[in-house]
């Protein structure tokens, strides 16, 4: 049985242009399961973080493994192994100009042999997943619709039912709920979350809002400038530790965060 | 003086030297030139009225003009797709698109008519050689709007794709393809319209097409049908204009 579903080890990343480290010395273990949330201002490496666990980046230091794959630091993630994590993005990244339908079954090219998938050969099983996955999260009656005729919340459900289709058993998302008014946010979150728990999926999720963070998380992260500054079960954190982590007047971090933000 | 009234000067300099050049080099006599006016205002004057009778000509050769564009630009599409893929940024590495990019900038740089003339040559007289130097230059200049479309589009999608799984082709085909397929349709209709308008002359040097009749007439001094041909161009390409005008604001 596997024991951690992610495991980082003393890792350190500086995006090109950059001349600060976006993540800095991060050492962390994520048992299979979890449900964690990843809290921190603008700027903190959140994004970073995500994308380099979910495969994507290369030239950091350190030691990554991932569903007991370890990482290479100078290569991205071959493409065989990216199925099995799947990313909900900040701004959705959707094709806006493909159905909702498409959309889905795109999170499956990753599943499907490579050239069925580009004929368009839609085989009855992912097809019958992408539909199961649609009606999970509410939008079986959207399947048709074009992307660009969707409202906001529309569109977050189908950035889902995109990344469930993909069978993933590593979740991230990326600020999944940053676009919604509160009731809506709660309930994609209620959505999210206990899809996961019913596919028995880790699932990261990164977040501005610590109420969110606290309703949903088994455990929370507050990360900083690119270091974690605390990581506690969801019942021992702290208002203090909350308000720290955001607050600007910080003399440690204040100047750095007033660029950023 | 300062650097910049130098630079003005020398500038003034050159351009009167290569005025006096072009001037005295070629060989223009005064008598010839006084006398253009008249022969000019003679050459209409026998364009006039112009011949109706050979509207068979005109239709024949106007057809073959459309097929010389339609089957030029099949061609361009067919070679700028994977030409296209090689040029941009997103789908290849530098090595591979910046000396793609080269050779396209290259084959734009070869005048249509250069390169029908060429083809002449190589594969003889008819709508042939036009049909293939239309598809030779017309590539250059698709196969880099294509790379354009391509790098144009939004690039989370592609990110969205790759974190699934797929490879370079299905990025293409699904994230990068429903983004980029109305730049496509426009670039290649008004690719088509250049075609169809450059191809009009083609005739002229024996690649097929109405311009061939235009030759034909002038060079047996019958400037009543090369007038009769000339104004079917002048109105085709003014037909060119209006479809390609209603068809921008369809994709506006
Ligand atoms: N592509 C990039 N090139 C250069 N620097 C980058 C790039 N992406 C992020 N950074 C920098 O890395 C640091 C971390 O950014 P990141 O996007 O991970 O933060 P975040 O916590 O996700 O912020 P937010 O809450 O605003 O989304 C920032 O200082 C940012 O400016
Ligand atoms: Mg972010």
């Amino acid at each position: 049985m596997m024991q951690n579903a992610i495991h980082i080890d003393d890792l350190s990343f500086g995006h090109h242009s950059a001349e600060q480290r976006a993540i800095d010395q991060v050492s962390l273990n994520i048992a299979a399961g979890e449900c964690v949330a990843l809290l921190g201002p603008s700027g903190a490496g959140k994004t970073t973080l995500l994308t380099l666990l979910d495969g994507r980046l290369r030239d950091w230091q350190g030691r990554v493994s991932v569903l007991g794959t370890p990482f290479e630091p100078t290569r991205a993630l071959p493409l065989a192994k990216r199925a099995d994590t799947g990313f909900i993005f900040q701004e959705f990244a959707l094709v806006e100009r493909s159905t909702v339908m498409r959309n889905v079954l795109n999170g499956r090219l990753g599943r499907m042999p490579g050239w069925r998938a580009l004929l368009g050969n839609v085989s009855k099983s992912d097809m019958d997943i992408a539909r199961s996955t649609l009606s999970d999260c509410g939008i079986a009656d959207l399947a048709d619709r074009r992307v660009d005729s969707l409202s906001g919340g529309q569109r977050q459900r189908v950035a889902i039912a995109r990344c469930l289709a993909q069978e993933p058993k590593l979740i991230f998302a990326d600020e999944p709920v940053s676009n919604l008014d509160p009731s809506r946010a709660a309930d994609i979150l209620t959505l999210l979350t206990s899809a996961a728990q019913a596919r028995g999926a880790t699932t990261v999720f990164s977040s501005h809002q610590p109420e969110l963070a606290r309703r949903f998380a088994d455990r929370i992260i507050g990360m900083r400038n690119g270091r974690i500054v605390f990581d506690v079960a969801t019942r021992d954190l702290t208002d203090d530790a909350t308000a720290a982590l955001y607050d600007d007047t910080d003399p440690a971090s204040g100047a750095r965060l007033k660029v950023v933000s | 003086m300062r650097s910049r009234d130098l630079g003005g000067f020398w500038a003034g300099l050159f351009v009167a030297g290569v005025l006096l050049w072009s001037l005295i080099t070629t060989d223009v006599e005064l008598s010839r030139l006084l006398s253009a006016g008249p022969r000019i205002a003679d050459f209409f004057g026998r364009m006039f009225p112009p011949d109706p009778t050979i509207m068979d000509e005109i239709w024949k050769g106007s057809a073959e003009t459309l097929r010389i564009a339609i089957l030029g630009t099949l061609g361009a599409v067919f070679f700028s797709v994977p030409l296209g893929i090689l040029a941009s940024e997103t789908m290849v590495s530098a090595a591979v698109h910046r000396p793609v990019r080269t050779v396209l900038a290259f084959i734009r740089a070869i005048p249509l008519i250069l390169v029908a003339m060429l083809m002449v040559g190589a594969v003889g007289l008819g709508p042939l050689p036009g049909i293939i130097a239309v598809a030779f230059h017309a590539t250059g200049m698709l196969a880099k709007f294509y790379a354009e479309a391509i790098d144009g589009v939004s690039r989370a999608p592609i990110a969205a794709l790759e974190s699934a799984g797929a490879g370079p082709l299905l990025r293409l085909r699904y994230a990068i393809w429903p983004q980029m397929a109305p730049v496509v349709a426009r670039d290649t209709i008004f690719r088509f319209e250049l075609n169809l308008r450059e191809s009009l002359i083609l005739g002229i040097v024996g690649a097929g097409g109405i311009g061939f009749y235009i030759q034909t007439y002038v060079r047996s001094f019958q400037y009543d049908k090369a007038a009769s041909v000339t104004i079917a161009v002048v109105i085709m390409v003014i037909a060119i204009e209006g479809i390609n005008v209603a068809l921008r604001r369809r994709f506006a």
